[in-house]
């Protein structure tokens, strides 16, 4: 027995560690987008975010005050300030931008205009003149500071104080949960029926929805959206479930019917011979046993749903009444695109629920196992 | 149960619009600003009485910034008449409006940015003709009218040529931007002639600067800012008749005129010395990020040719004039094509035959429609009866004057191409003749794709 | 709040007529015939010939209009020129055949097809099978799975922060950049590298598809009688061969299920390269040239369609093998 405990624990310790080596090389892209999420687009634009943890060395340029801040002072027309924001330090400065680190701090040079420039250690510069400065727009300085990790909160707060994005909230969900719960109920029982009942067409109408899994989704816009507005459903929540609900019909019936076909013969020919009728049995036996499948598909048709901007668009409208949370999200990236910090934010934003989905339906997943085990003995 | 159903959806729509009517405000009290011709708002509101509690739907592709400045205007509107503009904006404006088009139910009204998929749409009679009157109206009080009027104009389903769009807000495109202060440390000065811009450009690179930031890069549309390159050095190399003739292919791509115009722009993008990043990074690099060279230190670039919309992009607390400033793509002093200028706009047509959205085509009318925006950002018009003091600030003024004083002005060819050429294999080309394929070669791709267009 | 409950109510009402079609079906054919009484046997029969077209009618409604419809329509129009005016025959067909691009994205999607399913079925197994065994399982399935649950647009940004590439000298925002220049090599521009970018592509794919193998897997090898793993054990079977000798053969069926269904996600792929390089760079797969012809300028439904049908038409080898395992079984 000491010999196996041993022999376990090292295979516990290597289970351990490639499953930790697994889900850090799966998280690291994700990784990347949640430090992102907590940069400004600048800091995104100019460092790689793993290089955000580090104190930082950055190159840019302050500009001095102008001929308003200037006093006089022994004869010389001087302006004062500090170049350092809350927390730099200064390691070299310049004033042209060919060369911005031509100075060590507290050195004193002669700008192209003839003035004097001294900028200390600290950051205070002193910009002195024999005759009145003359300039609309200060000097530039030159910098090449180190500043500590800096992080922010405001595009979470520019996302999540968005203009409706609470009514887009109430939206997502009136389209997400009938358009999950609607097709895993009719195919659950298409995929008992596909998988335990004995009728003439069976294997071929199993291939059909394979077949069908494979339908593109943008052959399918003009043409339904053309039978929604003959028939008279138009665009409005009546038609996105419908629309959800056909599209992920194939999916849920091919997953659910491979599952339920694994489920124990012996069950359900003995609840046949003890004249149980076939709904009895759908309901009593092949529901609760078929609970993981349910679930997992559950999640997928839930993550689809919550994640669809395109189907939202089409068959639900675009108007500011009608968004769903993506349309929200979308409108702040702009029209041009290129906000990744918005969008960083925004996948966090929009994945929180869907996480919440997946933790929840783990506990089903698992029920599903004590389900087995009973069935088993 | 379908009927239930049916009317509980209906209900929760009906709620939710009555829920999300919360009335835009004014930006400008009216009235208040004695640079906006309040008249004109007045007159209009005069000659619409009757339009109260009445509404269209509105679609467009501006989103966010863009969104927020137009519905500034469209409260106005909606001020004035009492009806109710409901826009909405879609990043796949595109997909979207032929979509709803197809399948019966459009929105009243759409802002196109390419008038090559309104062509299309009037053609297969989506598209409500605007009447010869407004055609007049925009010949009479647009600069370059006859030429707005035409980027309306299509064939409609009968074949009949009308006007189907509106050209409201414009863009400038040849437009070279760059950091003043960077110029005159180097001793640089802004090159008067085409001539002298290649001369700066050799300069620089003399210098062992590099003088361009060239990006490529645009998602789902890499390959669109080398059209642009492509289509103001067709306008400085050859005739506006000739660059008319290139856009509706009459003109071949592959014609020795523009593979001459594609191999300039193989001058600045073919030589590693003369972009950021060397010709590699020129396909790569997104077109939103490489401005932003201009304002590393030391310098990345010192020259970024890109339409007005850009400064949307420089970095944070950039002001425009000052930190950064632009000049006019210079024309070649030889010859004798003036001063061409390249430009864009979008287009409003209306889809259904309502009131008040034939209503909003005469407020585009109203100098006051123009002079809001003009008063905020990122707006310039060609409207010749507006007052240019309208405008925000110094940069839009000099793009608004730009516009008006083209001896030649040309829209965006590729958006006058057939999509499949204008939004497609022109770009992918451009990508293909950076990445080093010759200019011949794949001019004559790009023509054989236009050839088996049906 | 008014909309809250209006929301309630309507998702209230949506899921109940569902409930209330199948109950209610069921127990007018339990009147109709009723499986009790003098004629039990013949009711039940009856019934049972009626009852499997109830439990699919609701299904094979849906199939039926939302997507045999949109196919039947979608090969109509794949014979009609540009804007569905003209009748043209097999010319879009015959027209795809000579296409540069059309080649080039059946050569990639072939690639695909080889490299995805395999890799994410793989990882899927082996990640199901290591959560499974561990205390902090939950949260590592948690983490695998998050890929599955960002949007694709979101999946673009992540990886641009891994392909990124910036001038050597610069400052790398790219991952794979950073980590190449920090070794010495050159940058690289990993999205225009001809053939390999496919497999960068191919990369996210897998990366999304891997959580779906997982929680599909995970739940089959759940699934798996204890008695048989133990029985195993005490024959003195070594993980491994419990692991490929007892479990992996005991969820064939299952692989067989996550391979099938990826490799259909892997026929439509699409957003993928949409966002990414919008198949430039000879990245081009079916679904993105499709989408380029109906929705991209000028729309041409006729060439659109047309791509669309091909497409439909490579699924016929894994319709051909599912319908030859729906017999063995059903036998």
């Amino acid at each position: 027995m000491e010999g196996m405990a041993g022999q376990k624990s090292t295979l516990v310790w290597a289970v351990n560690i490639s499953a930790f080596l697994l889900v850090l090389l799966w998280t690291i892209p994700t990784l990347g987008l949640l430090v992102s999420s907590f940069r400004d687009r600048d800091q995104i634009a100019s460092s790689g975010w793993w290089q955000s943890f580090s104190a930082s060395e950055q190159t840019g340029f302050v500009r001095t005050g102008t001929d308003a801040d200037a006093v006089q002072r022994d004869g010389l027309y001087v302006i004062e300030g500090n170049v350092l924001a809350e927390g730099q330090s200064l390691v070299a400065w310049g004033t042209r931008a060919r060369d911005p680190g031509a100075h060590q701090p507290g050195e004193t040079v002669e700008t192209s205009d003839g003035w004097q420039l001294t900028v200390a250690e600290d950051g205070a510069y002193v910009l002195t003149s024999p005759t009145p400065f003359e300039m609309r727009r200060g000097e530039r300085i030159f910098l090449t500071t180190k500043a500590p990790p800096k992080f922010t909160a405001a595009n979470y707060q520019r996302v999540l104080t968005a203009e409706g994005l609470g009514r887009a909230f109430m939206n997502t969900l009136t389209v997400t949960i009938p358009a999950t719960v609607i097709p895993i109920l009719i195919a659950a029982f298409a995929a008992y029926a596909l998988a335990w009942m004995r009728f003439p067409g069976r294997a071929l109408l199993t291939a059909a929805v394979v077949g069908l899994l494979v339908v593109p989704l943008q052959v399918a816009l003009i043409p339904l959206l053309r039978m929604h507005n003959e028939i008279g459903i138009g665009k409005g929540y009546l038609g996105i479930w419908l629309a959800h609900t056909g599209f992920g019909l194939p999916l849920a019936i091919y997953l659910l019917r491979n599952y339920m076909i694994g489920l124990p013969r012996e069950v359900i020919e003995s609840a046949r011979v003890d004249g149980a009728t076939e709904f009895q049995i759908f309901r009593r036996i092949i529901l609760p046993l078929s609970f993981p499948a349910l679930a997992s598909f559950a999640i997928f048709q839930f993550l689809w749903v919550w994640n669809d901007l395109l189907v939202a668009t089409v068959f639900l409208g675009n108007t500011r009444e009608q968004l769903v949370m993506t349309g929200v999200l979308r409108e702040l990236m702009g029209s041009k695109g290129g906000e990744w910090e918005i969008l960083a934010t925004s996948a966090f934003i929009s994945i929180a629920v869907p996480l919440a989905v997946f933790f929840a339906m783990q506990k089903y997943l698992v029920r599903g196992l004590l389900a087995g085990s009973v069935k088993g003995g | 149960m379908r009927t239930i159903l049916y009317l509980t959806a209906t209900a929760l729509s009906a709620a939710a619009l009555s829920a999300g009517g919360a009335a835009a405000q004014l930006v400008i009290e009216p009235g208040s600003d004695d640079r906006i011709n309040w008249q004109s708002l007045e007159d209009f509101k005069a000659a619409h009485p009757d339009l109260e509690g009445q509404s269209f739907t509105l679609l467009g592709p501006w989103l966010g910034a863009d969104q927020e400045l137009f519905t500034s205007v469209i409260a106005y509107f909606q001020d004035a008449t009492g009806a109710r503009v409901n826009y909405s904006g879609s990043d796949s404006f595109e997909q979207q409006i032929v979509i709803d088009s197809e399948a019966g139910s459009p929105p009243d009204m759409a802002v196109f940015p390419q008038p090559g998929l309104a062509a299309d749409l009037a053609e297969k009679g989506h598209l409500k003709p605007l009447g010869e009157d407004t055609a007049e109206w925009l010949r009479d009080n647009y600069a370059a009218g006859e030429s707005w009027a035409a980027l309306g104009t299509y064939a409609g389903p009968d074949g009949e040529q009308a006007l189907y769009a509106f050209p409201y807000k414009a863009d400038v495109k040849s437009l070279v931007w760059y950091v003043p202060e960077n110029f005159e440390d180097a001793g640089y000065e802004i090159p008067e002639t085409y001539e002298d811009l290649k001369a700066l450009t050799e300069q620089i690179a003399e210098d062992g600067e590099t003088p361009w930031c060239i990006g490529l890069g645009s998602g789902g549309a890499t390959g669109w800012p080398a059209t642009d390159w492509v289509e103001d050095l067709m306008l400085r190399m050859n005739s506006p008749e000739d660059y008319d003739a290139w856009t509706t292919n009459e003109l071949p791509f592959n014609d020795p005129k523009v593979v001459a115009a594609i191999e300039e722009f193989g001058w600045f993008a073919g030589n590693d010395d003369f972009v950021a990043g060397g010709t590699r990074g020129v396909s790569s690099t997104d077109f939103r990020d490489s401005p932003k060279g201009l304002f590393d230190s030391p310098p990345a670039c010192y020259m970024h040719r890109q339409a007005s919309f850009i400064p949307s992009f420089f970095p944070g607390g950039t002001v425009i004039g000052e930190d950064a400033d632009f000049f006019y793509f210079p024309a070649p002093a030889e010859g004798d094509l003036g001063q061409p200028v390249l430009g864009g706009g979008t287009l409003f047509a209306l889809l259904s035959d309502n009131a008040a959205a034939a209503a909003f085509v005469e407020f585009l009318k109203t100098p006051a429609a123009h002079e809001i925006w003009m008063a905020q950002k990122g707006f310039v018009t060609p409207h010749s009866g507006v007052n240019p003091e309208a405008y925000g600030d110094e940069t839009l003024k000099k793009m608004g004057q730009i516009l008006l004083d083209a001896t030649t002005f040309r829209f965006d060819g590729s958006d006058l191409m057939p999509g499949a050429i204008g939004a497609g294999a022109f770009w992918t080309g451009m990508v293909d003749f950076v990445g080093g394929r010759p200019a011949q070669q794949v001019a004559d791709r790009i023509q054989q794709t236009w050839s088996t267009l049906n | 709040m008014d909309l809250f409950w209006l929301a309630v109510s309507t998702i209230a009402v949506g899921v109940f007529g569902c409930v209330a079609w199948f109950w209610g079906s069921n127990m007018i054919l339990d009147r109709i015939w009723p499986p009790r009484g003098p004629n039990a046997g013949d009711n039940i029969r009856k019934a049972n010939q009626v009852r499997p077209w109830l439990f699919l009618g609701p299904a094979i409604l849906f199939l039926t209009l939302y997507l045999v419809y949109p196919v039947i329509d979608s090969f109509w129009r794949s014979l009609h020129n540009a804007n569905g005016s003209r009748f043209v025959g097999g010319a879009n067909y015959s027209w795809l055949l000579g296409d540069g691009k059309f080649r080039e994205s059946m050569r990639n999607n072939m690639l695909w097809l080889l490299v995805v399913p395999a890799l994410s079925t793989l990882f899927g197994l082996i990640a199901a099978q290591l959560t499974d065994r561990i205390r902090w399982g939950n949260i590592g399935k948690s983490l695998i799975f998050m890929p599955m649950a960002i949007s694709f647009v979101g999946a673009g940004v992540i990886w641009k922060f891994i392909y990124e590439y910036r001038a050597a000298g610069e400052t790398q925002i790219g991952l794979l950049n950073w980590i190449v220049t920090s070794l010495g090599g050159q940058p690289q521009i990993w999205l225009t590298l001809p053939v390999w970018n496919n497999f960068f592509l191919m990369l996210v794919l897998v990366w999304i598809q891997t959580g779906f193998a997982m929680v599909i897997l995970s739940a089959a090898l759940r699934g798996i009688p204890e008695e048989t793993i133990e029985a195993a054990i005490l024959d003195g079977a070594s993980p491994w061969q419990v692991f490929f000798k007892i479990k992996v053969p005991q969820i064939m069926g299952t692989i067989a299920v996550v391979w099938t269904t990826i490799t259909i996600v892997v026929l439509k792929v699409f957003d993928i390269v949409f966002v990414m390089t919008n198949g430039q760079w000879g990245t081009q797969v079916l679904a993105n040239l499709m989408y380029d012809w109906m929705f991209r300028g000028t729309p041409d439904y006729g060439r659109g369609s047309a791509i669309a049908i091909v497409l439909m038409i490579l699924v016929t080898p894994i319709m051909i093998w599912n319908i030859r395992n729906a017999r063995r079984e059903a036998g």
